[in-house]
């Protein structure tokens, strides 16, 4: 499927949009929520699924549909697609602040791996899919690094780093370690591993210990210093009705009562 | 050396930091060459690469070496290259690559163990509600049949102490003697100890709660025509208590509140509160009525009450339907068929009826 070919314009420097220009009949995807503005003969069309191709069947847009309400996004994408005879622009938001990282498919392989909700806007024809991590290890479903998204084609795709954002080469065998939720993407060659330090008990029931990832290169990361759950975390903590119960770090079932049942890689 | 050439690629000193596109291909004596693509493109050979699993959830093959300058790795991450580049491998790297696609496909089947287990641990407690749900009749009886009658009364005790908080229950008067009266013939020989209660309440209804409390609403018996008519529907209601029919639908409806709360999480006493209250709104099923029917006209008999003025009630609430439907009706559904089928029994009975020696309607003006 053939790409459009975007040309885009980054604004602001610590709260930053991303403004997209459209040739003729060019698109874009891009969740509903985070459109800033459009011009005129720029036309919003809501799809079932990322808009990228006809999903097989009705089997395949079920099981489409179950993957995208697993990870939280939105059973739709918006295409915002451009039927005016010239050039029309329309500008994506980032929702909090940080930087926008554009990536053009084609230069890294094709594929990028990111952090669920960072996702901002891509071409049309720039598939969204899922991709869980495999490599269960210790830390099992503990939260953050577990399901990522997969950026497949050979478009521009832009993603959303919180706060200052640290771009990184590792070579061949290189290792870094970096918490998870610090993670914005990665290409696929790179190993994604993720460890839990601490105690199992801790892990179980609450307390010292957190998750960590480790990237192996070879291959380019994007790293992020404040992932929204580290942000949301200060913000309930502060607020003065909430209890202050800590989320993300936190496992679905306790990190290591799976953890223990599925064994863990090393 | 082998013509079959397979694409990935390439990592290393001097090359762009998300790699360039290269194809490879083996030689005989197992060493590996890579050619960068593009006209400017780099021709890399390594004579013993090693070969392993790699990349995000180890679905690449990674064939990486030492150069000179540095550390190198040519990733392979379609599935197909993967293919053509395993095909023509010579023998010295037969094994290695075998062991590569282990790992994948090991972790791969681990992570799917482990999403079915997630899912069975998730749906688990749901699995359990239906299983209850389909079978809660056999799960109920189960739990009856071990239910002491010492428990049945304190059940009692604690219904009526719920039903006192709800409205104005009376034990004693000229309505709860009339009744009082009328029942103790009715359940001579019963293990339970029957008391007898009127609640100043307007509805036509009444209830027997398990062990032996059985409360009539003063609407009931303001509705009733005679004494025979009330012996009716009290006959009725006993009939649901001795039959333990109370008792299962409390014990039912309390299983699924507590499989809800386990569910749900929370696990605190309401729930026996609730369902309690709720006692009022307990519904029978059919064949529960039709035998609390059949045994309550055995009682009737047996203690020489004309059994007429049991139909006598029930064709009044039939009457009291068509304008509003009573309240004792939703709880005891009250078909054509069941007041026809009970017509044709009472038929049936030839018996010396000794009249009760009741007066309603001075019963009736002691409401006033
Ligand atoms: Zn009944």
């Amino acid at each position: 499927m053939a790409m459009d070919v975007i040309d885009y314009e980054i604004f602001g420097s610590e709260m930053q949009y991303v403004e997209v220009e459209l040739d003729p009949g060019e698109s874009a995807v891009g969740e509903a929520g985070g459109m800033m503005y459009m011009q005129d003969g720029i036309q919003m069309d809501t799809v079932f699924g990322d808009g990228s191709q006809q999903q097989g069947g009705f089997m395949g847009k079920l099981m489409g549909a179950g993957k995208r309400l697993l990870t939280g996004e939105s059973l739709f994408t918006t295409v915002f697609h451009n039927e005016s005879n010239g050039k029309r622009r329309v500008a994506f938001a980032a929702p909090y602040p940080g930087k926008i990282i554009p990536v053009h498919l084609t230069d890294i392989g094709g594929t990028l791996i990111c952090q669920k909700d960072s996702f901002l806007c891509a071409a049309k024809g720039v598939s969204l899919g899922i991709a869980f991590q495999k490599k269960l290890g210790v830390g099992l479903f503990g939260g953050e690094g577990f399901i990522m998204q997969k950026l497949d084609g050979d478009g521009m795709a832009f993603v959303h780093a919180g706060g200052t954002l640290k771009e990184m080469v590792l070579a061949p065998g290189e290792s870094l370690r970096v918490d998870t939720g610090c993670v914005v993407a990665f290409q696929p060659s790179v190993d994604f591993d993720i460890q839990f330090v601490g105690k199992i008990k801790s892990a179980v029931f609450g307390g010292e210990g957190f998750f960590y990832a480790t990237l192996t290169g070879p291959g380019r990361v994007w790293l992020q210093s404040l992932p929204l759950s580290r942000l949301a975390n200060r913000i309930i903590l502060s607020a003065p009705a909430a209890g202050g119960r800590s989320v993300g770090q936190g496992s679905l079932l306790g990190a290591g009562v799976l953890g223990g049942i599925l064994g863990s890689d090393e | 050396m082998s013509d079959t050439r397979f694409r990935g690629r390439l990592f290393g000193p001097g090359l762009p930091g998300s790699g360039a596109p290269a194809t490879g291909r083996w030689s005989d004596g197992g060493s590996l060459q890579v050619a960068e693509e593009g006209a400017a493109g780099r021709l890399l050979q390594a004579d013993h690469p090693a070969v392993d699993a790699a990349g995000f959830n180890a679905s690449s093959l990674r064939i990486s070496w030492q150069g000179e300058d540095g550390a190198y790795a040519f990733i392979i991450e379609a599935e197909s290259e993967r293919t053509i580049c395993c095909a023509a491998a010579p023998a010295a790297a037969n094994r290695h690559l075998a062991e590569a696609a282990g790992v994948t496909t090991r972790l791969e089947r681990r992570f799917r163990f482990g999403a079915v287990l997630l899912g069975l641990i998730l749906i688990l407690p749901l699995f359990g509600i239906g299983l209850f749900l389909g079978n809660s009749d056999r799960v109920a009886d189960w739990v009856v049949k071990r239910i002491s009658t010492e428990h049945e009364a304190q059940l009692g005790e604690l219904i009526l102490a719920q039903t006192r908080l709800q409205m104005k229950v009376v034990d004693r008067g000229p309505a709860v003697e009339a009744i009082s009266a009328i029942g103790s013939r009715l359940t001579t020989g019963s293990v339970h100890r029957y008391r007898w209660f009127v609640a100043d309440r307007p509805d036509i209804n009444a209830f027997a709660a398990p062990g032996g409390v059985v409360v009539v609403y003063s609407g009931l018996i303001r509705t009733a025509g005679s004494a025979e008519e009330l012996a009716g529907v009290l006959t009725h209601e006993i009939a649901h208590a001795e039959l333990r029919h109370t008792l299962r639908g409390v014990i039912k409806s309390l299983g699924l509140h507590a499989l809800a709360a386990l569910v749900i999480g929370d696990v605190s006493g309401s729930v026996f509160a609730e369902t309690a209250t709720r006692l009022t709104e307990l519904r029978f099923s059919r064949d529960a009525e039709r035998e609390a029917d059949a045994e309550g006209l055995r009682r009737l008999v047996a203690a020489h009450i004309d059994p007429a003025g049991m139909i006598g009630f029930y064709e009044k609430l039939a009457a009291e339907q068509r304008l509003s439907p009573p309240a004792i009706l939703s709880t005891h559904p009250a078909t054509g068929e069941r007041l026809e089928s009970l017509r044709q029994e009472v038929s049936l009975q030839k018996g010396k009826w000794q009249p009760l020696p009741v007066d309603i309607q001075s019963i009736k003006n002691s409401f006033k």
